[in-house]
Order: C-alpha cells, then structure tokens, then sequence
C-alpha cells in the first residue's frame, strides 16, 4: 500500500505539465545611440506655462478641444489641445479628421482625477502624447510625466504605472496603465499606411459651439452647410444604434476600414458602414486565431454571447482582445451598449 | 526502508529528466526597439547571439532594404511569452524590400510574425514556433505577410501554430520553398493570394498539410497557383483550432486541401499516410455549411457577401503525384472521416470532390498520372446519394500553368 502511494506521488511529480515561467535575468545593452530628434523634456517644448501641470498654453494659437465620443483608455480623463503655427489655419474635412498646417501640434494629456465625482479636484497626469506635423508628415512622440508632475520625459519604449482612483461608484480602482511605445502610435494612426491624426473631425468637434468659436477666430473656414455630427455614446437620449456605431468607429474603426490597417478582416466599423456583412452580421472571421473564443461569427443578431465582437472587447488577453493596444480594462458601458444593440437586432 | 529510499531515487531521477532546463533570458528590448525606430533605408539591424525576452512587440514601420538578422536559427532566440501588449511578436508594415533571417521567433500570444502592407519581404531560415505540446492558446500565425506582395518564406521551420504555421493572406508573387512544417492545424496556408508557387517543402504531422483557400469578403479573390514537388506526409494531428476559424473545419489526415479556388496546378507531390485524404477539392458551400452553427440562416449571410466571390473551385490540374496510405481507418473525429468510412468503407478515397459544381460554367479538372488511387465524388448536393469512385470523366492531359516565376 505504502509503495503504492509512492507511485502516485511519482506520477503527479512528473506528469505534473505545468510550464515553468520565464524570468528575465539582466537587461543586456547593444550599444544603441539615444533618440535624439525631439526635446527629452515637454517643457523645452515651451507650450505651457510653470507650474507645467496646470497646463496654461502659453500662447492663445494653442487652445483646447473636445470630442464627442472619445476612445476608451481606461476611463483616462484627456485634456486636449490644438497648437497652430502665425498666420495658419485648418481645413475643413467632412469626414476625416481636418487638415492641419505644417507645424501645427496636436496635444493629448493622460489623467486621473484621485476621485472621478470631484473631476476638478486633485489629479495625477500620466503621460502626454504629441502629433507633430512636420514638412515630410505627422510625428508621434510620447512624454512620462514624473510622481512631483513637473514635468515629463521622452519615452522610447512602452511602460507600465501602476495607478488608482475612486470611480463614479465610490469604488476605489487599481491598474498598471500601459503608456504605449512610440511606434505603436502608427499601429492605429495609419490611415493607407501614412502617420494621420484620427480625433479631430469635424464630426466629432461638433459640439457647443466648438467650432463656431474657431471660425470667430479666424482658425478654420467652415462650409455654409449643416456640419456632421458624431453622437455622444454615453448619452442615452440618442438612439441606440446611432450610439453603438459612434462607439464601434471610435474604439475600432481607426483599423477597422478599408483604408486601415485591420482591412485584411474584411470587417469594416466606420459609423458609415451600412452593409451588415461588412460589419459582422453573420460574418465568419478570418485571421481571428483564438480571439474567435470558439465562436463562429463577429455578431449574431439577438445573441451578444454568440458574437465574437462582445467576446473581443471583453477580453483582457494579449492576441484575442480588441482594441489591440490602449486598454488592460474592459469597457464595462460600452461592452454594455455593444450588447444591447446586438441583442435588439433582429 | 530500503525500498522507500530506491523509490525516492527513481522519483528523482525520474522527475529531473523531464524538468525543462531553465533558460536564462536576458532583455534587449530597449535598444533592440531604439534601433528600429532609427532604422534607415539599407541598415542591417544585427541580433547577437543569446536568449532574449520580450515584453511589448518589435515594431518596424515605413522602411525599405532593411535586413533584421540574427546569429543562426538556433542561437539567436526571440520569446515573446511574457508579452504584455500588442497582438504579434514582430510587426512590420508599410514597408519595401524586408529581410529577416538567422533567428527563431517564439510563443507570442498572438501571431509570432505579422508583416502588412509591404512590397518585398524574405524570411530565409528563421524558426518560427510555440514551444511545449501544441494547443488552442497557441497564437494563430507563425509566419503571417498579408496585403503584401513579393514575398518569400525559404529555408525556414514552423511549429506549433493554432491556425496555419506558414500563412500567406490577401498577397501577390509569393514563393514558398524548401521549408519544414510540423505540428500546426495547416502546415501552409495560401488564402486569397495571387501567383503563388509552393514547393520542396516538407509538410508533416501537421492536422492538414497544404491548404489553398479562397475565402468571401476580403480584398483580393485568389487564384494561379503551383504546388510541387513537396512532401505532405502523415498529417494526422488533431485539430487544435480554435472554433470559428476555418481550418478549425479541416479534418485531421487531410494532405493537400483546395477549396474554392482556381488555376491550381499540383504535381510531383508525394502525399502519404494522411489517414483521411490525401487530397481534396472542396467549394466554399460546403465549407461554410459544416463550419456554421445549426441552425443559423447562411443564406443570408451568403447573399450578403461581395458578389465578385466565387465559392467553387474550378481549373485544377492534379498530375503526377504519388499517393500511399498505411492507414486503415480514417480520422473518427470528424464528419468527413465518418462519411468516408460509411459510404467507402473497402476503398477509402485519396482524392475527394465535393461535387458541389459551378452553376454558370463548366468545371474542369484533370487528373493524370497519380498511379493508383482512389478517387471520390462524395455529391455533397445531393445528400451523397449520387456519390461515384469513377474518376474517367476527369481524365484528361490537358492544362498546366506556366512557371509564375521565370
């Protein structure tokens, strides 16, 4: 008997399958060179004034913008500005973002209020992203700021902060945020393969007067036409489909469109669309891998478990979840919205 | 006593030989990154020899003549297990005239190796792979250009993958040549692509060996492609796809798989001891029917689709290949092993048709010269009832498609 509960010991000791995880020993340089073609700190780039955290622009050609329906980065406050060179203007797109002047800027701060039911108060700024223009195309750099926020440092590779919260429940929340690398900027940037600035259309600028305000200012000529407008996902008078498509384009639609670099799936998710195949309706993935998660098409009308879309943005896994990049936490009122919608079409 | 401490040396000894050696990893990335960032036109991009771990993918972007090599296949590793962002080990898109060589690339959660949007791209002895026994969480793609054209996948080793190891997607002018492939669902897969030659390659162990795809809604139809002189031999394995994936509907045994595709020439193949079929035809109809969910409304679906897609095979020229089969049952775990079994049960086929014709044009196919085989047209339309072994009305010697490279 004894003999035999040593055999079973020596089973389970060997055929014990787990992988042994990987631990990395040393950080090993190549002798590489230090990238040098933008400033390594957001202050010698003089667009706001010291104390630097209260972002002041320094100049009224470096002014603030909202968005109707912004991506979802892990319900990251952005504080948003435009900087146009002298004697420079925009151009109005009907539909893709505007036309921006050589030396234009487009600045987008990463923050967390402490408590997300007191916005105004308290605050911890992550990090800061920049869309340069220059003479050869768009430029993505990304800034760090430090813990004393008195500044930021340029930042090569990708990083994670651990950061935390109180949320609109009063709930306190813990994440390693994940600051991107500078080359996944082009990894939703890309439109037909060139570097180019997604937020700012005029679809999505369209909002209290926003735009009217620049005209005033002489910083954009607006057509005498009735001007586009993108809904606002959250708001829950605007009809459900208007508002799950305004969210499917914002946090998808940056790849997910024939110009984008998703257009090898076939599945297309600008607001736009109207062929329901092209946007998932019994639509069988193509390079999907286990982000299918066992199913076998992108939506089902009526059935959110049985599409693939819900089953993507839900999950939290490296190769399965969508979008790609910018999130380690699920969107719990857009995956919300998503499945309503689903579950209503028929 | 005495035989509790023999009992605890064979538990050691036992357990130390399966213990893996433990690798020590070490992190480039910083600079290894740094570098490609700065990478200009022309530079050769050199990776020493070591292991090395990866937390966040290799992004290379909008550069051309560009060579990313390392010390040889097996000194120079790259692991992407522990990656934390990014859905592919190395990407790289928009670029001209690519190689990679010299590495093994492995276990990144997604595809190991995504390349997009580029005009030339060479891997040339690299591995690609996912280490331990094959498996679901496997990522998809070992080897993965799409939307690319002027591609080459020589010399090179893939292993492991959940979809296809050496995949080729949506490209144009793309050679795959004298490449080893084991132990991923498809072996090679060409979907969608245009002017492809495959050949000297050995496909073995995989759930399907060679598979050319056509598949509805994308942005290229594919077509004209040659398959030869390549082993496809005991590709048995079980399917490990995830659902919802189309290879997920091959059946484990398949050597060579064409489906709604045209202008295939395959020749001088040897394709032996894929338990269930050595080759088959099949339409998209089919397809699709035995992927779906029961119940489901396709036809909706299908009429939904771009109208330019054409979900039949048609122009295939099948010759001199060799067929042997050591097996005598088919795979028992998927419909086609059964229906081989019940309706073929003395003379099991090693080229199967779905008989699923083309409604507005004549199907042309011709088989020569395959020395003996079996053949079957399993009349899926029709719910198998007119199923036939005669194969005379496909033999003919005609048509061959010209070398696609000269």
């Amino acid at each position: 008997m004894r003999y035999f509960v040593f055999l079973i010991v020596l089973f389970f000791a060997c055929s014990s399958p787990e992988k042994k995880k990987p631990i990395i020993l040393e950080e090993v340089s190549l002798g590489v060179e230090e990238v040098v073609d933008y400033p390594k700190y957001l202050s010698e780039l003089d667009l706001f004034e010291s104390p630097l955290k209260e972002l002041k622009p320094k100049r009224d050609r470096t002014f603030p913008y909202e968005i109707n329906a912004p991506l979802f980065s892990d319900y990251a406050f952005k504080a948003r500005f435009i900087h146009l060179p002298e004697g420079t203007k925009m151009t109005y797109n009907a539909s893709e973002a505007l036309d921006f002047p050589k030396g234009a800027i487009l600045i987008k701060n990463f923050y967390y209020p402490e408590d997300f039911q007191k916005p105004e108060g308290d605050r911890r700024i992550l990090e800061t992203r920049l869309l340069i223009h220059e003479e050869q195309g768009w430029h993505g750099i990304v800034y760090e700021w430090n813990e004393e926020q008195t500044d930021a440092k340029r930042l090569i590779l990708g990083k994670k902060v651990p950061v935390e919260w109180t949320d609109n429940h009063g709930e306190l929340q813990r994440i390693n945020y994940s600051i991107p690398s500078q080359p996944q900027c082009k990894s939703c940037h890309d439109l037909g393969g060139t570097m180019t600035p997604i937020g700012p259309s005029v679809r999505q600028l369209n909002r209290d007067n926003q735009l009217l305000s620049w005209e005033e200012n002489e910083w954009i000529e607006l057509p005498d036409e009735a001007l586009p407008r993108l809904v606002n996902y959250m708001d829950e008078e605007s009809a459900l489909d208007a508002r799950a498509r305004a969210w499917l384009e914002v946090n998808c639609a940056h790849c997910h469109r024939r110009e984008g670099p998703a257009k090898n799936s076939g599945l297309y998710l600008l607001a736009s669309q109207t062929d329901p195949y092209r946007l998932g309706v019994n639509k069988p993935p193509i390079a999907a891998g286990k982000g299918s998660g066992g199913l076998k098409y992108s939506i089902v009308p009526g059935k959110p478990d049985q599409s693939i879309l819900v089953h993507r943005i839900e999950s939290l896994e490296p190769g399965e979840m969508m979008p790609e990049l910018g999130r380690k936490m699920t969107h719990r009122e857009g995956v919300e919205l998503i499945r309503e919608w689903i579950a209503r079409m028929e | 006593m005495k035989y509790l401490s023999l009992l605890t040396l064979i538990l050691v000894i036992s357990c130390s030989q399966k213990t893996e050696k433990l690798i020590e990893w070490k992190s480039i990335e910083a600079d290894l990154q740094t570098l490609l960032i700065q990478a200009q036109d022309g530079d050769t991009i050199d990776i020493p020899e070591g292991n090395f771990m990866f937390k966040n993918p290799l992004i290379l972007d909008g550069v051309a003549n560009v060579i990313f090599q390392g010390a040889g296949m097996d000194k120079t590793i790259l692991s992407f297990e522990m990656q934390e962002s990014g859905a592919e080990g190395i990407r790289a898109a928009n670029c001209t005239n690519l190689v990679f060589r010299d590495f093994t690339v492995q276990d990144a959660p997604g595809d190991n190796i995504k390349i997009t949007d580029t005009n030339g791209i060479r891997f040339t002895n690299v591995k690609s792979q996912w280490t331990g026994e094959p498996s679901e969480e496997n990522g998809a793609y070992a080897f993965y250009p799409v939307l690319c054209k002027n591609v080459i996948v020589e010399n090179s080793i893939a292993i492991g993958s959940s979809d296809a190891g050496i995949y080729v997607g949506q490209s144009d002018s793309v050679i795959i040549r004298n490449n080893e492939v084991y132990h991923n669902v498809a072996g090679i897969e060409s979907e969608n692509s245009r002017w492809v030659e495959i050949y000297g390659n050995n496909a073995h162990d995989n759930t399907g060996g060679i598979l050319i795809f056509d598949m509805p809604g994308l942005t290229q139809s594919g077509h004209t492609t040659r398959v030869y002189d390549n082993d496809v031999i005991s590709n048995n394995h079980e399917n490990f796809a995830p659902e919802g994936n189309v290879v997920a509907v091959v059946p484990p045994g398949t050597g060579i798989m064409m489906m709604a595709t045209r202008n295939i020439e395959v020749f001088n193949n040897r394709i032996h001891h894929n338990r269930t079929i050595g080759t088959a035809l099949a339409s998209y109809v089919l397809v699709e029917a035995l992927g779906a969910e029961e119940g489901s409304q396709l036809d909706s679906a299908n009429n939904q689709i771009n109208e330019s897609y054409d979900p039949y095979p048609n122009n295939i020229f099948f010759h001199d290949n060799e067929f042997k089969n050591k097996h005598w049952f088919p795979t028992l775990e998927n419909d086609f092993g059964l229906l081989f079994l019940r309706y073929f049960t003395f003379n099991l086929p090693d080229f199967a048709i779905d008989g699923i014709m083309p409604e507005n044009e004549e199907f042309v196919m011709c088989l020569s010269n395959n020395g003996e085989f079996s053949f079957a047209n399993i009349d899926a339309a029709n719910e198998f009832e007119g199923r036939t072994t005669d194969w005379s009305v496909y033999a003919c010697e005609t048509g061959s498609i010209a070398p696609i490279f000269q």
